[in-house]
């Protein structure tokens, strides 16, 4: 295909057509997306992904602008997937991530696509880890996919990077409670961010609630969790993010735990993909055989019970 | 015994409901304020009021009268009409024609790199210089524009926020140039930064040191420019923006008290700066809430200043500019324009504005021309001369319902206001950016209601001329200001002490850095020949620049057509195409340059995602390349432009260049929407723009022709 060649070749199009390929709902398109994902996927660049997730409003865009500038001001390449949370369920949707990366849109370094999340699964758009393999084999050195916490999303968006950040306002140490089970778990990094002006010293405070709730989860063979302080508006803090950030890629790389995520990271797409497809045929057969409300007005009318009735279907469609 | 009990009232009542065939009740009209009008007010509307004094005098507590006791009776209001174009020579000579058919003050307009402190050699403002307004570089600019106008005896309004500092330093050098001290200076400088967040654009810095210069700019005249104002704090831009009356008033007055607090930080006594206080607002359509809301700024004014421990009865008084509304004139039928300024000009006269601006009928088109700015003049000077109105002052107190109005919007207001003020002021809500939405949620609602026709605009959507009359064009060569100001940069350039200048300069970024005053270090760079730019760049090197984020509303627009055939069917368009496509159409609502219109832009985009498109909004400001690669990476099917500043012959084929750089095959489809004079569409079609709304357009049939176009677009191979 052309349009592999054009990706490789880091074509700014071609890569945008591709990411249109895989985020498409037409039959069509997800057979070609099918194929040029399979291709892309033997020619892997070096890029690192990182996810970047967190409440709505707490600065993610204004971080990524903020924290994206240094990079390409060090001459990274740059690939910024943000899974834009404003779409609404009935309507269209306004993506307005652009307005909140002013500056580093600019930057022919860069290539930043907006996806409107449809209100799917833990706000990852259908498509988002196809994005970042066209991205990877086009040559962009990061990866960062911006995504909205709620809730189980941030379990999604952590299966499709290297690593994760969640970032946290000043003041969130109350809702820690809530979320310190998990926690430990899928991030890697937290960075409380509007650590400036009168928001300082709670923004501290919330740092060190997050560190002391992490020491006390923290495994006992694992590194330690880091807490970082950073204000995306005056652009303080950047240095120790992308040290941190490199730290924990070289770390995992030494132990293998690198692979061994993208390793896992397969088997889970892998999983997901069959279930998918499984699914779909299931719902297919289901809607055409007509027995959903075949035996349901049985059961309305007491020929049948309930449960015999998912049985029969169940079989019935398996067959 | 009330009215409403008297057989009177009775009688009236079924005589009304058997008139009408409708209920008294159901006979109310709500306006956009949220107000219910009722079809008569009689003596019980005067009850209760808790602002509103019943007997109160013109020049009295509480100044809901007016500000002075004799008002026009004495003087008529200052006819002061808003202009300027292109260069210094071309606006002084427009001013001095002004001046001569009977125009008392002088008030300048600026283009737009010189409001965002850009010099004209700058690479960002290639289309907009000289466009909007005129361009200021230097002081020897300023000192042409008020070439052979006597400093001291003309009053001089300024309309300038952003760059505030070095425009205000090189008018008084230009005035000491001229011979005159600064403490002989008379006029008024915007200087009001916190509607520039909301509104009205023109922004340089964040909020923080922004307010910082507003507040130096106050302390600095109170002290040196005893007749200069200082301040005119404005809710034009608002409505215009699309607020309601309340909202304007609200948020303005809100924004006066946060003023307030900025000069008493600095250690000013009230009474010390307050006087010298001046607002500004916009009179729309909507006759009597104009006048009501004029009535109701002055007694709520009041009321804050005193209890800012106002002592000076001059502190108490709001003193007011009124500008008619340019948003309600229409490019359609234009010569309807004239009719309603007339009105809106009346009302503000019956509201008691010290000073006014009319608009020209040619207002949605371009900038005025001399022909058309003769007639916005004359309007005013017909009113003075031949009508009456200034015999007596406040003729309309009294009347039940004006009086009541005035209470209702007094009331609504200060709930805003009391709102604002718990959650710590304007700044802060500025900066969450609540008031900016709160306007837009507003004028989308307008939109709306304009689009589906339960708002008649004569000659947009009924009433419709079958014969647009053409109407001639001031066309501006910007190409050429931009020459002309570029020589004139680069002589001054050469000219000038170098290393002074950049002393100068050096001291200014430094005074930047601590709390000094400001204003005394711009004037020392301005004289020695530093430009606006400069100057302003200075200052950014410690404060940064402000880039807004915006917000949007959703569903606004949608609302209000549930059930409506014709938005019905552009959904389902949108739905057939996402069914074929895998995707909803998907389109890039720009503004490019220094254009800060974005009513037009935010509508059109939330109407858009309303109606089920995918809308990518991207940021104020941004050059033809940046929406070019946005628009290619977002792999948009259209990129809509929004355009009013007069830019689009420099930016749009820019664009086009841009896209092709990019892609040479691009398919990305291009149309545009704003101010486009009838003479430039050839030039746009031949640039390849797929289609062009105007204003007026209705945004239902609009979105209908992009879809159309855009599937048109795709089945081309
Ligand atoms: C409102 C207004 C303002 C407001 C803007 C508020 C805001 N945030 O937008 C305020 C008061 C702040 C303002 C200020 C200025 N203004 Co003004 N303003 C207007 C005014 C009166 C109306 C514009 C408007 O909002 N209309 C309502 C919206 C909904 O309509 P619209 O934008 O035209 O959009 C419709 C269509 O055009 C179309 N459309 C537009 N865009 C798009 C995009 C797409 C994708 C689609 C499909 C359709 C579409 O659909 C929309 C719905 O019908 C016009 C004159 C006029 N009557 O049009 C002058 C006007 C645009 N302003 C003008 C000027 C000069 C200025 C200033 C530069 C003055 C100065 N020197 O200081 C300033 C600076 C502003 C800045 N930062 O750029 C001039 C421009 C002159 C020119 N083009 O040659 C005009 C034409 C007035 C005049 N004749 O002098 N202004
Ligand atoms: N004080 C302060 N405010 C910040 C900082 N970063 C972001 N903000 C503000 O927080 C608000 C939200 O910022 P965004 O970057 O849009 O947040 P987001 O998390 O991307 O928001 P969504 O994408 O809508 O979920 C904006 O008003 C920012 O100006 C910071 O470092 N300090
Ligand atoms: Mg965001």
């Amino acid at each position: 295909m052309d349009l592999i060649d054009n990706i490789l070749k880091g074509e700014r199009a071609a890569i945008a057509k591709a990411i249109t390929l895989v985020e498409s709902s037409k039959y069509s398109d997800q057979q070609i997306s099918r194929q040029m994902i399979s291709e892309l996927i033997k020619k892997p660049g070096k890029s690192i992904r990182v996810g970047f997730s967190g409440p709505p409003g707490v600065g993610k865009s204004t971080f990524i602008e903020s924290f994206g500038s240094y990079l390409v001001s060090q001459n990274y390449k740059l690939g910024i997937l943000a899974i834009d949370p404003s779409s609404q369920i009935t309507g269209g949707s306004i993506l307005g991530d652009k307005t909140r990366m002013v500056e580093i849109s600019k930057n022919p370094n860069t290539f930043i696509r907006s996806t409107p999340s449809r209100g799917s699964l833990g706000g990852i758009s259908m498509g988002t880890r196809e994005a970042s393999i066209i991205l990877d084999a086009a040559g962009y050195d990061f990866i960062f996919i911006e995504t909205v916490g709620v809730g189980q999303s941030e379990i999604v968006a952590s299966n499709l990077v290297d690593i994760f950040t969640l970032i946290v306002g000043p003041g969130s140490g109350d809702e820690l409670q809530g979320i310190k089970k998990g926690i430990t778990e899928y991030a890697d990094i937290f960075i409380v961010n509007k650590n400036d002006g009168e928001l300082k010293i709670e923004a501290s405070k919330t740092a060190a609630d997050y560190k002391s709730a992490l020491s006390y989860y923290k495994k006992l063979d694992e590194l330690e969790k880091q807490v970082l302080l950073v204000s995306a508006i005056e652009q303080t803090g950047m240095e120790d993010v992308i040290k941190t950030i490199n730290q924990i890629i070289d770390q995992n790389k030494l132990k293998g735990i690198f692979e061994e995520r993208r390793a896992n990271q397969l088997e889970y797409w892998i999983e997901e993909e069959v279930k998918n497809i499984i699914a779909s045929d299931i719902t297919k057969r289901l809607s055409s055989k007509g027995n959903i409300s075949k035996y349901s007005e049985k059961v309305m009318k007491n020929e049948m019970s309930m449960f015999e009735a998912v049985e029969t279907i169940t079989k019935d469609t398996l067959k | 015994m009330t009215n409403k009990s008297n057989n009177g009232f009775n009688t009236w009542q079924k005589s009304f409901e058997k008139e009408t065939k409708k209920n008294f009740i159901d006979a109310r009209s709500e306006t956009d304020e949220g107000i219910d009008i009722k079809p008569v007010y009689t003596k019980d509307d005067l009850e209760n009021f808790s602002f509103v004094e019943n007997n109160s005098l013109p020049g009295q507590w509480p100044y809901t009268r007016g500000p002075k006791a004799s008002m026009y009776t004495n003087r008529p209001w200052t006819i002061r009409q808003y202009a300027g174009f292109s260069t210094a020579e071309e606006s002084n000579e427009f001013y001095k024609k002004n001046l001569e058919s009977g125009q008392k003050g002088l008030s300048v307009a600026f283009d737009l790199p010189t409001h965002r402190g850009y010099d004209s050699d700058d690479d960002l403002v290639m289309g907009d210089v000289g466009k909007a307004g005129v361009a200021i570089d230097t002081v020897e600019d300023m000192k042409i524009l008020f070439n052979s106008i006597p400093l001291d005896q003309m009053s001089v309004s300024m309309t300038m926020n952003g760059a505030v500092l070095p425009v205000l330093a090189s008018f008084i050098v230009a005035g000491e140039e001229q011979g005159v001290d600064r403490s002989l200076l008379s006029g008024t400088i915007q200087n009001d930064i916190l509607k520039e967040f909301m509104v009205r654009n023109t922004y340089i810095y964040p909020p923080e040191p922004s307010m910082k210069i507003v507040a130096d700019i106050i302390e600095f005249t109170s002290k040196e420019m005893p007749k200069f104002n200082s301040i005119s704090i404005s809710g034009y831009h608002m409505q215009e923006a699309g607020a309601d009356n309340v909202l304007e008033l609200a948020y303005t007055l809100a924004d006066g008290m946060e003023y307030v607090r900025a000069a008493m930080s600095k250690g000013l006594d009230v009474d010390d700066f307050a006087p010298r206080l001046s607002f500004f607002f916009a009179i729309g359509t909507d006759f009597f809430m104009e006048i009501a809301k004029l009535r109701a700024a002055r007694t709520l004014w009041a009321k804050i200043m005193k209890d800012f421990g106002a002592k000076n009865e001059r502190s108490l008084i709001l003193r007011t500019h009124c500008q008619t509304s340019g948003v309600s004139l229409t490019e359609k039928d234009p010569y309807n324009n004239i009719i309603r300024t007339s009105y809106e000009a009346l009302s503000a006269i019956l509201g008691g504005t010290q000073s006014l601006h009319t608009n020209s009928f040619d207002e949605a088109i371009a900038l005025p021309t001399d022909e058309s700015a003769r007639i916005a003049r004359n309007t005013q000077l017909i009113l003075q001369n031949e009508t009456g109105v200034t015999k007596t002052v406040d003729p309309l107190a009294g009347s039940y319902f004006v009086e009541n109005l005035t209470e209702e919007l007094s009331k609504k207001a200060w709930d805003i206001i009391t709102e604002i003020e718990e959650l710590g002021g304007m700044t802060k809500a500025v900066k969450a950016g609540i008031p900016k939405l709160k306007i837009e949620e507003s004028a989308t609602k307008k939109q709306a209601k304009v689009d589906s026709g339960s708002r008649v605009v004569v000659g947009v959507n009924k009433y419709k001329n079958p014969k647009e009359p053409s109407v001639d064009v001031r066309v501006i060569d910007n190409n050429r200001v931009r020459d002309d100001q570029i020589k004139k940069i680069q002589a001054i350039k050469e000219s000038r002490d170098t290393t002074a200048v950049e002393k100068a300069l050096a001291n200014l970024t430094n005074a930047a850095k601590d709390e000094t005053n400001l204003l005394a270090p711009c004037i020392e760079a301005i004289k020695l020949r530093a430009t606006v730019g400069e100057v302003s760049k200075a200052l950014e090197q410690v404060y940064g620049r402000h880039f807004a984020k915006s917000l949007s509303v959703s569903g606004v627009y949608g609302k209000h057509f549930e059930g409506d055939q014709e938005f019905m069917k552009v959904e389902n368009k949108i739905k057939e195409f996402e069914n074929l496509n895998g995707r909803r159409p998907r389109v890039l609502v720009v503004k490019m340059g220094q254009d800060g219109h974005d009513r037009g832009a935010k509508i059109v985009a939330t109407s858009f995602a309303d109606m089920g498109f995918d809308v990518d909004m991207g940021p104020l400001f941004q050059s033809p390349r940046d929406v070019a690669k946005d628009a290619i990476e977002n792999d948009v099917h259209a990129i809509g432009v929004s355009t009013l500043a007069a830019g689009h012959k420099t930016l749009v084929p820019e664009l086009m260049k841009g896209l092709k750089e990019i892609d040479p095959k691009s398919k990305i489809i291009v149309f545009v929407g704003g101010i486009i004079p009838e003479q430039d569409y050839e030039f746009l079609y031949e640039n390849n723009v797929s289609a062009i709304f105007g204003p007026g357009s209705n945004i239902i049939e609009s979105a209908e022709k992009v879809i159309d176009l855009i599937t048109d677009n795709l089945s081309k191979v």
